[in-house]
C-alpha cells in the first residue's frame, strides 16, 4: 500500500530573533546570532558565572501580537512563547477554522521552573524546623501562578487544543533536547498511519532561570567563558566550551499532501523519515563513538527509504560542547562512509546562531531545515575560527552558503543519550 | 493500527506497584485506606514509601539521589528484566517508551534554600555550594530512561512522554508501532505516578466543577511488548486496536459538540477489528463518568485500579492494563475476549485501547 506523503504547509517561531519565522531565516543568513548578555533574574550585578544567553526580547514583540491572550494568561514563560508560535504557525499556514478541530497537538516541553521564592515557602517562620510541604499548602496563597507547583508540563499542549477546540489527539513529548524533534516525528508518523490528517507539532522551552543554569553550569554543560564575548557559542571550533541557552519555540503545521493539496496550501518541505534510538551509555555523556546518533539518523533514512548518498545537508545538533560535536561527528562519518560521502555533506550548527531551546530545539532547527531545502541555502555555523581535529566535516563556517538543498536531515540529542533525527526534503509535486 | 499490513504486537508480562502491593492480583485483595496526608490533613491518598532498587542492576548512588517517583518506576521496570533478557535480543532492537510526570519540587535543592536563608549574604556562594550538580538532570524524565537503557540494554526507538493519564497510552502506542513497524522487536512500556505534593492540588483550579476532589495513589506500572507470544503462556494478550482524542474541560470551549468525540474514539476503536460493544468481554472504566456512559449508552463498566489504590496519573493506564488481565476470569481462555479500556483524564484526554486475550497458540 501506498504511503501517504507528509508536508510542512505552516510555521511559526519565537526565538531570541523575535517573533516571525521571517525574521529568524533573514538574520541567520545574514549570518547573525541573537546571543547578547544576560544574568538570571535577582542575580543581577552577582558573580553568576554564566553571562550570556539567547533570550527572547519581550520589548520587540511587533503590534499586532501585542493582544495575543497568551501574554495575560496565567502560564509559564515558555507556554507564552510556544503559544504564539503555534499560532503563527496556524496563520502561516491559512488553515480554515473550520478545520481547526481536526488538528492533532503535539509539544515538546522541558523541565518545569522551580522558584526560589516557591521554595522558601517550604521553610517554617521560626526556621527550627526541616522543610515541610506542610508550610507550602499553609501558604498557598503565597505561591506563584507561573511556577512548577502551579503548571503542569502539559500546559502548552492544553492551552494550543483549547484555542483550536481540537479533538485531538494532545500529547505532551518529554525526552530532553530531543522533544520537539520527537513532537514533529511523532506527528509524522500519526498522519502516514492515518490517525489524524493536521498536526501541530513542535515545542517550546526556557531555561533561563537560576536553577537550571546552575545545575547546567555546575554539570559542565554550559559555557562560562568570557574571551570572546558574545560569540562564545563555537560548535565544532576547537575552543568551544559548553552550551549556550537560549529560549523560545516553534510549531509547524504538518499535513498529508492530498490535504494540502485540496485545500490549496503551498508546502514548505516534505518529511520523508524519522528515527529514534538511545545510547544506553552514560546519563552526562554522550556514547563517545557516536553509536546511538548513527543508528538514529540511518533509522530515519531507513524509515524515509532514502540512500546516504543522497542527503546534501545535515543541520546538527551541534551545542558546542566538547563531547557531543566529536561523537556526532563520528556519526556523520559512520552513516555517510560509503564513497566518503561525508566529504561532499554540508553540515550546519544553527545553536551558534539562537542558542540551545533545550527540550525545543529540534522545532526551529527542523524549520530552518526545511527552510533550507525550499530556498537552497545552508545556515552558517558561526564562530567556527579553528578547526578542532576531531572535527573535520563541512561545517559551512560563518557565512551562509548557497546550495541546491534536495534532501536534509535534522538531528536532535538529548541529555541521557535519546536520539531524534528527521529526515526531509525538497517539496515536488511527484514523489522524490 | 494494527492493521493487517503490521506485525502483531503482543503483551509479554507486566508488573505494577502501588498501595495495594507489587501484583496485579494484589488489586483484587484486601483494599488499602486511602491515608490523610501530612502536608494537608484535610486530603487523603495512597502514598508509598520508597522501594529500595536491586542493586545488581542499578549503580547504588542512584538510591540517594534519584527522586521517589523515579525510584519507583526503575523498581517496577526491572521486575521485566529477565524476560526481557530471556528473548536474547539484540539491545538495537528493544524499543524504550517512557510517561514520566515532571517532579514537582527539586527537594535536594532545599539544603541550598535553607543555606542561603541562613546567610543571606553569601547566596550564590551557598547555592552553588549546596546544589548537586546532578539536581536538574534527575528532574528530567530522560535521566530515568537513561538509567533503564543502561541497567536493561535498550537501545532501540525511544519516545518520552509527559503529562496526565493520556501519557501512559500514548508510551504504549508508541511502543507498540515500533513492534508493528518492524522498527523493534520487543519494547519495555515503563509509567510513574507523580510524587503526591500540593503541586496536585495547588493545579486543581483545572478542575471542571462539580468534579469529586482528586484522591492520589504513588505507584508505578510496566509491561514488556513482542512479536511473539511465549510458547509457555496459558494465553496469548494482542495489541488490537486504539483511539485517542481531546475534550476540553474549560467551559469556555465546552459546547453542545461534548460527546462527539467520546463517540468517535469508541467508533474508530471499535472499528480496528469491525466490533461492537455486544463483541466485548468486558469494559474498564469511570462508571461514574456521565459522559462516557452516555457514549456506551450504560453498557456495565467495570471500575479501574482507581478506587483500589487511587488517582495514579501517567501510570493508571498500565496498572489498568493489569488489573484487567489479572481477573480470573480470563486466565486461560476457550474464545477470543475483547476487552477495552476506556479513559477520560480530567484535563481533557480520551483514551481507548481494545486487547484480546486469546487461547494459547499450540506448537504445531
Amino acid at each position: 500500500m501506498r504511503r501517504p506523503r507528509i508536508v510542512i504547509s505552516g510555521l511559526g517561531a519565537v526565538t531570541g530573533f523575535g517573533f516571525e519565522w521571517q525574521t529568524l531565516w533573514s538574520e541567520m543568513l545574514l549570518g547573525r546570532h541573537c546571543i547578547r548578555p544576560w544574568q538570571p533574574e535577582g542575580a543581577a550585578g552577582t558573580s553568576f558565572p554564566i553571562r550570556y544567553a539567547a533570550a527572547v526580547d519581550e520589548q520587540s514583540l511587533p503590534a499586532y501580537l501585542q493582544t495575543h491572550p497568551a501574554w495575560s494568561s496565567e502560564l509559564e514563560k515558555r507556554a507564552r512563547y510556544g503559544w504564539v508560535a503555534a499560532s503563527q504557525a496556524l496563520t502561516d499556514s491559512r488553515l480554515s477554522s473550520v478545520q481547526w478541530r481536526e488538528v492533532a497537538v503535539l509539544a515538546a516541553s522541558g523541565a518545569p521552573h522551580h522558584w526560589l521564592s516557591d521554595m522558601q515557602l517550604a521553610f517554617p517562620d521560626d526556621g527550627d524546623e526541616q522543610p515541610s510541604w506542610r508550610h507550602v499548602m499553609r501558604r498557598a496563597d503565597q505561591v506563584r501562578r507561573d511556577g512548577a507547583l502551579r503548571q503542569s508540563s502539559d500546559r502548552l499542549a492544553r492551552v494550543i487544543a483549547n484555542e483550536l477546540g481540537s479533538q485531538g489527539p494532545v500529547l505532551n513529548i518529554s525526552s530532553a533536547c530531543a522533544g520537539a524533534a520527537q513532537a514533529i516525528g511523532n506527528a509524522f508518523h500519526m498522519l502516514r498511519r492515518g490517525e489524524c490528517e493536521l498536526a501541530l507539532a513542535g515545542g517550546a522551552d526556557s531555561v533561563l532561570n537560576l536553577d537550571t543554569m546552575t545545575a547546567l553550569y555546575l554539570l559542565g554543560a554550559a559555557s562560562s567563558e568570557t574571551r570572546w564575548g558574545a560569540d562564545l557559542c563555537r560548535p565544532f571550533d576547537a575552543a568551544r566550551a559548553g552550551l549556550v541557552a537560549g529560549e523560545g519555540g516553534a510549531f509547524l503545521l504538518l499535513e498529508t499532501l492530498e490535504h494540502a493539496l485540496a485545500r490549496g496550501a503551498e508546502p514548505y518541505a516534505e518529511i520523508l523519515g524519522y528515527g529514534t534510538s538511545l545510547d544506553g551509555y552514560k546519563l552526562t555523556a554522550p556514547e563517545p563513538e557516536g553509536r546511538g546518533a548513527s543508528q538514529a539518523m540511518a533509522a530515519a533514512l531507513d524509515d524515509a527509504g532514502v540512500h546516504p548518498e543522497q542527503v546534501d545537508l545535515i543541520n546538527a545538533h551541534g551545542t558546542s560542547t566538547p563531547l557531543n560535536d566529536r561523537s556526532e561527528t563520528l556519526a556523520v562519518k559512520r552513516v555517510f562512509a560509503r564513497n566518503q560521502h561525508y566529504r561532499r555533506l554540508s553540515v550546519s550548527a544553527n545553536k551558534s546562531q539562537f542558542g540551545h531551546l533545550i527540550a525545543a530545539a529540534g522545532a526551529p532547527e527542523i524549520l530552518v531545515t526545511a527552510l533550507s531545502c525550499r530556498e537552497d541555502w545552508v545556515t552558517p555555523t558561526l564562530n567556527l575560527n579553528e578547526a578542532d581535529p576531531d572535527c573535520d566535516l563541512n561545517y559551512c563556517p560563518n557565512e551562509a552558503k548557497q546550495q541546491r538543498v534536495d534532501i536534509a536531515i535534522s538531528n536532535s540529542f538529548g541529555f541521557g543519550g535519546l536520539n531524534a533525527s528527521l529526515v526531509l526534503a525538497k517539496y515536488r509535486s511527484e514523489a522524490p | 493500527m494494527m492493521s493487517g499490513t503490521t506485525r502483531p504486537v503482543y503483551l509479554l508480562e507486566s508488573a505494577v506497584l502501588n498501595a495495594a502491593g507489587n501484583s496485579a492480583e494484589a488489586l483484587y485483595g484486601q483494599a488499602p485506606t486511602a491515608n490523610a496526608l501530612e502536608f494537608a490533613p484535610d486530603r487523603r491518598g495512597f502514598p508509598l514509601s520508597v522501594p529500595r532498587l536491586p542493586t545488581d542492576r542499578f549503580d547504588r548512588k542512584l538510591q540517594r539521589s534519584v527522586e521517589a517517583q523515579s525510584l519507583r518506576l526503575l523498581h517496577c521496570a526491572a521486575r521485566l528484566g529477565p524476560r526481557l533478557e530471556a528473548l536474547g535480543l539484540p539491545p538495537e532492537r528493544v524499543a524504550l517508551t517512557a510517561a514520566i510526570p515532571e517532579v514537582d519540587a527539586p527537594s535536594p535543592s532545599w539544603e541550598a534554600v535553607a543555606a542561603m536563608r541562613q546567610q543571606p549574604d553569601l547566596w550564590l556562594a551557598q547555592w552553588f555550594a549546596n546544589t548537586p550538580p546532578l539536581h536538574s538532570l534527575i528532574l528530567l524524565n530522560s535521566s530515568s530512561m537513561a538509567y533503564l537503557a543502561e541497567a536493561l540494554a535498550c537501545r532501540g526507538p525511544m519516545a518520552g512522554y509527559c503529562g496526565q493519564e493520556g501519557a501512559g497510552l500514548d508510551a504504549l502506542l508508541e511502543a507498540s508501532h515500533n513492534i508493528a513497524e518492524g522498527r523493534a522487536d520487543a519494547a519495555l512500556v515503563v509509567s510513574t505516578s507523580p510524587n503526591i505534593t500540593p503541586a496536585l492540588f495547588l493545579r486543581e483550579t483545572e478542575l471542571e466543577e462539580g468534579t469529586t476532589p482528586l484522591v492520589p495513589g504513588e505507584g508505578a506500572a510496566a509491561c514488556l511488548l513482542g512479536v511473539e507470544p511465549a510458547k509457555s503462556d496459558t494465553r496469548n494478550v494482542r495489541i488490537v486496536g486504539y483511539s485517542r482524542g481531546f475534550l476540553s474541560p474549560t467551559p469556555a470551549q465546552a459546547d453542545a459538540r461534548q460527546a462527539d468525540p467520546f463517540a468517535r474514539v469508541l467508533n474508530q476503536v471499535l472499528s480496528c477489528e469491525h466490533l461492537s460493544m455486544s463483541d466485548l468481554s468486558a469494559v474498564w472504566s469511570d462508571p461514574d463518568d456521565a459522559l462516557l456512559r452516555r457514549a456506551i449508552d450504560n453498557y456495565p463498566v467495570r471500575p479501574g485500579s482507581r478506587p483500589v489504590v487511587g488517582a495514579l496519573g501517567a501510570s493508571s493506564l498500565l496498572t489498568d492494563l493489569a488489573y484487567a488481565l489479572a481477573a480470573p476470569e480470563f486466565a486461560a481462555p476457550v474464545q477470543t475476549n475483547y476487552l477495552l479500556l476506556l479513559n477520560r483524564s480530567y484535563t481533557g484526554h480520551l483514551g481507548a485501547l481494545l486487547l484480546a486475550v486469546e487461547p494459547a497458540r499450540r506448537a504445531p
